[in-house]
């Protein structure tokens, strides 16, 4: 007698039980809606906090703002699908104490009917709920363009995080997208959508700058997406956030890929670490994340982490170039 | 009509309960399978004749026939993760429906995972001496309720997420009081959420569903565990924590008016999975009757393979109070192996010398596995086993089986009606 045979695993139970009602994990999405989910709606949003508990007195804020238009609709579905492995290698690998994620959609203010989702920070499954929240916009707009920098402009005057002000401690911001930000934070837009009124537009590295003090922020382009071969995307984002852009050459390595790189950026691992312990989780994912991180891992080494943001220091390193 | 039956395992397990509920489910008209006892750690296995295997521990062995449904009444300890994962097995062998052919009762008590760490801490904190549990934390989950009526969650509490929350915390706390270094556990609200899901998805009942169950067709009341293993019969402190013999099934069929047959089940020659005693224990017959489902398990131990024990089963019938039919598996094996023994009667030390029994002595349960592990066999010629089984129940063998899927098992005799 005794099986011990069925694994007993709470994430996956979980999935399991949603995923055997025939319900999509993207319910809300699937189910045809038109328009921003209210819990995700950013309009009156004052803040989105990160805060110490009793549960969780070592707070770490992680967000994921993905962009959901046209062919990235599939990052977002490996996402939820690997919820699981990813909060399992940050805690159970001591990557993280305490994290708190909150996922995020970027689309483009100019035509979508949802430019920006932003979910709440969680430390449990309920950030899940949030990612079934989502709404997947089809289209696209063909610009090549989508409203990144209102969503940085969110994360950088609309959240607020313990780790950074009780401990001084940044964050970490990944976009997950295959295309531009328009060069200014449009006052109309930041109204139209958040609800707050800017005096003039921003230009979007002043905005960047202002994300880096809260955030370590990180570009992922998912090979084989719309516009990954274009030049154009590449000088972009790298002119912005240099050695922080990852081209990454399996989207479905996502999850991976992000608990990877804050467990470089906690100093928690090495790449080589890392990939071990992606390969004791079972996961494929590791080829394409060491492509992904190589460039990151070997530049571990030679770069000092301060608590002053990149950029801020003239001339100091990429994010201060203005080339656009 | 076809009576309802009930389905108990007279050995230490492992008998062939599950492929014997799979014949009765297959070539019977039978509404649902209702588990009376256990939880999660049950491992019955099922073979069907195109291939496909499953091992159930809390959907009945005969869902592998479309419509069975599966039914777990209040005597049973229902791990929702562990049901999870095992409904998705039963959907990647073909099976996809079975969450949507599953009833509980809502005063069902819940194995969680602290319930599982006290009880994997525990068994190592005993070290050379741990009972063979199977590490699933079924007898932490029956030690709490009795311990903590009020704060043992339920089925019904899967659907109020703030009691829900609330009474695991008070189980995490107990494991970090209990073990402050103990492996770690999930959080609370992880946990919770996927027992919120389990209660969102499977549909619970309450005590009028089974009277009305056993009204719609025969009903297959599939125990778990063997009746050697009983929580008061078994050899202390060798046992499970629960009643494995048809007590709690007939507890049920009484409150609804109902009766059934008695349908004991054993195999032609011994086995026990995990440490206690085992009088007719050949390391012979463990090296060369390896279990296709039952290897070495962390938490169980090895297992291990003896001889058909009379002195056993006759205790095991007296145990359970009779019974009205038999079945006998593992046919074929016997039928190749010359050497099988059956073990007719036992010596063991006395202070007036050495005493010989055919029938266990009524002794203080820890006197009587000490005199256990003493004992030593007497052996005859096994012969045919399901005549002697017969002979010693005094009952007829209703069903032979010679080999792993229903269509290996002849029925040797119409089941009597209880």
């Amino acid at each position: 007698m005794g099986s011990g045979h069925w694994s007993t695993d709470v994430y996956t139970a979980a999935e399991n039980y949603r995923r055997s009602t025939g319900a999509s994990a993207f319910a809300y999405s699937d189910s045809g809606a038109a328009r921003t989910h209210p819990s995700l709606d950013p309009k009156g949003v004052v803040l989105r906090e990160s805060r110490d508990s009793d549960d969780h007195p070592d707070s770490l804020a992680i967000g994921v703002l993905f962009d959901v238009t046209g062919s990235m609709g599939a990052v977002p579905r490996a996402l939820q699908q690997k919820l699981p492995g990813l909060l399992g290698l940050l805690l159970r690998k001591g990557y993280v104490t305490d994290p708190h994620i909150l996922f995020g959609a970027v689309g483009d203010a100019t035509c979508d009917r949802a430019p920006l989702q932003i979910g709440q920070f969680e430390a449990d499954n309920r950030m899940d709920d949030d990612l079934g929240r989502i709404l997947l916009e089809g289209g696209g707009g063909g610009q090549m363009r989508e409203s990144y920098e209102l969503a940085l402009h969110f994360m950088a005057r609309h959240t607020a995080l313990d780790c950074f002000e009780k401990r001084g401690k940044r964050g970490y911001l990944f976009l997950i997208g295959d295309e531009l930000a328009y060069p200014q934070v449009k006052a109309r837009e930041v109204s139209k959508v958040i609800g707050t009124r800017l005096g003039a537009d921003v230009p979007i590295e002043e905005t960047i700058r202002e994300v880096q003090r809260l955030y370590d922020l990180y570009f992922i382009i998912p090979e084989g997406a719309f516009h990954t071969n274009d030049r154009r995307l590449r000088d972009f984002w790298q002119d912005l956030l240099g050695q922080n852009v990852l081209y990454l050459d399996d989207p479905e390595a996502v999850c991976e890929t992000i608990a990877l790189t804050v467990g470089l950026g906690e100093d928690a691992i090495d790449l080589a670490a890392g990939l071990d312990h992606l390969a004791e989780q079972g996961s494929a994912a590791g080829p394409a994340v060491s492509r992904a991180l190589a460039r990151l891992d070997a530049s571990r080494g030679a770069v000092v982490r301060s608590s002053a943001p990149a950029g801020l220091d003239p001339g100091a390193g990429p994010a201060a170039t203005t080339r656009l | 009509m076809t009576p309802h039956v009930i389905v108990v395992d007279l050995g230490f397990g492992d008998a062939g309960k599950g492929t014997v509920v799979d014949r009765l489910c297959a070539t019977e008209p039978v509404a649902a399978v209702v588990r009376f006892n256990g939880g999660a750690q049950a491992a019955h296995n099922v073979v069907t004749p195109d291939g496909r295997h499953h091992t159930f521990a809390q959907f009945g062995s005969g869902t592998f026939t479309p419509g069975v449904r599966t039914h777990l009444s209040r005597f049973m300890l229902v791990d929702p993760l562990a049901l999870a994962a095992e409904a998705a097995h039963l959907a990647s062998v073909g099976v996809p429906d079975a969450l949507d052919r599953l009833t509980v009762d809502a005063a069902a008590l819940l194995t969680t995972p602290y319930h599982r760490a006290l009880n994997r801490a525990r068994e190592t904190a005993r070290g050379a001496g741990r009972h063979g549990s199977c590490g699933m934390g079924v007898g932490e989950t029956a030690a709490y309720a009795l311990a903590r009526p009020d704060d043992a969650p339920r089925a019904a509490d899967c659907r109020s997420p703030a009691r829900l929350r609330r009474l695991l915390a008070l189980l995490r706390d107990r494991y970090y009081a209990e073990f402050p270094g103990g492996a770690p556990v999930p959080p609370v609200e992880d946990c919770a959420a996927a027992f919120l899901a389990f209660g969102t998805r499977v549909r619970q009942v309450d005590s009028s569903f089974l009277p009305e169950l056993l009204r719609s067709g025969p009903v297959v009341f599939e125990g778990a565990q063997g009746v050697l293993l009983d929580e008061n019969h078994g050899f202390d402190p060798y046992t499970t924590w629960s009643t494995t013999t048809f007590a709690n099934a007939e507890t049920l069929l009484s409150e609804a008016g109902a009766d059934a047959v008695r349908l004991g089940v054993l195999r032609a020659y011994a086995t026990r999975h995990g440490p206690g005693p085992f009088v007719t224990e050949d390391p012979a017959l463990t090296a060369a009757l390896p279990d296709p489902h039952n290897g070495t398990g962390p938490w169980q131990g090895v297992f291990r393979v003896g001889h058909l024990d009379e002195v056993a089963l006759r205790y095991a019938i007296d145990a359970c109070g009779g019974m009205d039919a038999l079945a006998v598996t593992h046919l074929d094996v016997a039928a190749r192996r010359p050497d099988l023994l059956r073990c007719t009667a036992y010596t063991w030390p006395a202070p007036s010398g050495p005493e010989h029994v055919t029938r266990l002595p009524a002794l203080p349960a820890r006197e009587l596995t000490a005199r256990l592990l003493r004992a030593r066999p007497v052996y005859a010629a096994l012969g045919d086993a399901a005549e002697a089984a017969a002979e010693i129940a005094g009952a007829p063998v209703a069903l032979r089986s010679h080999g792993p899927t229903w269509q290996d098992k002849q029925v040797a005799a119409p089941l009597p009606h209880g």
